[in-house]
């Protein structure tokens, strides 16, 4: 009798132990998933609040910097590129998270190898009063990595959708019969990695340690996983 | 150690600027900066503090500089990580209080800069109230790029309660 059941509960208990490994092992598969075709890796905790949950491919658009020279999709590859949306009527937020950015790439210029890998963009969503070489100008001020960039009006509105980046100008009539209008911009500086994807964001307010700090550890978490 | 050293650096700073404060009567004009701005660009902003040691709620009404065609005043506000810009017609500094114009809030917005401004030039500011005291206050321009980013981006930080990380 006494055996019967030592018999039936190691049966029980080996059934027991078979739900317990089989619930784990969902639960890590759950937990570590990322939708996508990435590895289910899940990002360190002190990264994951910067990272989209789902790296985004950037495609078809044509903006233009200085000597009229386009930035397409194809110049993002092999680059970690900081972009930024702005204008040049903008006195206080724009030219504050420039030289943010600027200090961020000295920070990182303390690693060679991140340093190389590394390229801000400044993109102008006001075309009508910032030309291509005015923006160009204003961007290297900040850094000699940054270029500036604007573009037709209806390439900018597509690219800033895909950056789920969007800006509105007011008053609208101003923009058609004067200069006396503003442009709200999302101040976020957007992080995209070296195969052209949307990846991870800095919101505002933005401080070059913050960013520089983050950055280097999302930089060694994409390698890791890239390289597996 | 940094952490002191950009501290004591800041103490420093402010130190130094303390003394750069124009006075009439209760009202105070401290500590007037504009950071360049790149080549080419007409646009700037100057950062301050007025003071009220008045009992009486003081209106600044008007910012006249021969170097800009037009002064401003206007709030940055960025909800949501959307930023953009509120006109002012008129700022209200109450009785016995400070506000403070500084980078990511409150500023005025230079607009027209008659000539070129370099890091180091000194630029005259009239500032008028709506009891009709003007004051008038030199702003010193200094690097819109590096320079003293640390110690900027310290108050900055503190400035902003709901910085997350």
């Amino acid at each position: 009798m006494n055996k019967q059941r030592g018999a039936l509960n190691r049966k029980s208990l080996a059934i027991l132990l078979i739900v317990a490994v089989a619930i784990a092992v969902a639960a890590a598969a759950f937990i570590g998933a990322r939708p996508g075709k990435e590895p289910a890796v899940k990002p360190p905790e002190e990264i994951e609040d910067y990272l989209f949950w789902e790296a985004k491919k950037l495609t078809d658009f044509k903006l233009i910097g200085g000597g009229n020279k386009t930035l397409g999709p194809d110049d993002l590859k092999g680059k970690w590129s900081f972009i930024f949306f702005g204008y040049i009527n903008c006195p206080d937020v724009c030219p504050l998270t420039m030289g943010v950015l600027g200090k961020t790439f000295n920070l990182i210029e303390k690693d060679p190898a991140a340093y190389q890998e590394i390229q801000g963009i400044f993109i102008s969503v006001d075309p009508k009063r910032d030309t291509p070489e005015l923006v160009k100008e204003y961007a290297s001020y900040f850094s000699s990595k940054i270029t500036g960039v604007t573009g037709e009006l209806a390439q900018l509105e597509a690219f800033s959708r895909q950056m789920s980046a969007l800006y509105t100008i007011h008053p609208k009539e101003a923009q058609a019969s004067g200069d006396d209008y503003q442009v709200t911009h999302n101040s976020t500086v957007f992080l995209v990695d070296p195969q052209g994807r949307l990846y991870g964001r800095f919101p505002p307010p933005q401080l070059p340690q913050e960013i520089a700090g983050v950055f280097l550890k999302i930089r060694t978490f994409y390698n890791e996983r890239v390289k597996k | 150690m940094i952490k002191i050293f950009s501290q004591v650096l800041a103490a420093l700073t402010l130190g130094f600027l303390a003394s750069n404060a124009w006075a009439n009567g209760d009202i105070q004009v401290k500590d007037a900066w504009m950071p360049t701005a790149p080549p080419g660009v007409k646009v700037m902003a100057a950062y301050l503090e007025i003071k009220n040691t008045g009992k009486q709620q003081q209106v600044l009404t008007g910012v006249t500089s021969p170097a800009f065609g037009k002064i401003e005043i206007h709030r940055s506000v960025i909800q949501g990580n959307v930023a953009r810009m509120d006109h002012q017609k008129e700022l209200a500094i109450p009785a016995n209080a400070s506000v403070l114009l500084q980078q990511g809030g409150l500023h005025l917005m230079l607009m027209d800069v008659k000539k070129p401004l370099a890091s180091g030039d000194q630029v005259p500011m009239t500032f008028i109230f709506g009891n009709g005291e003007k004051i008038a206050a030199t702003a010193i321009v200094r690097s819109g790029k590096m320079e003293g980013m640390e110690e900027r981006g310290a108050m900055d930080h503190s400035g902003h309660g709901g910085h997350k990380h």
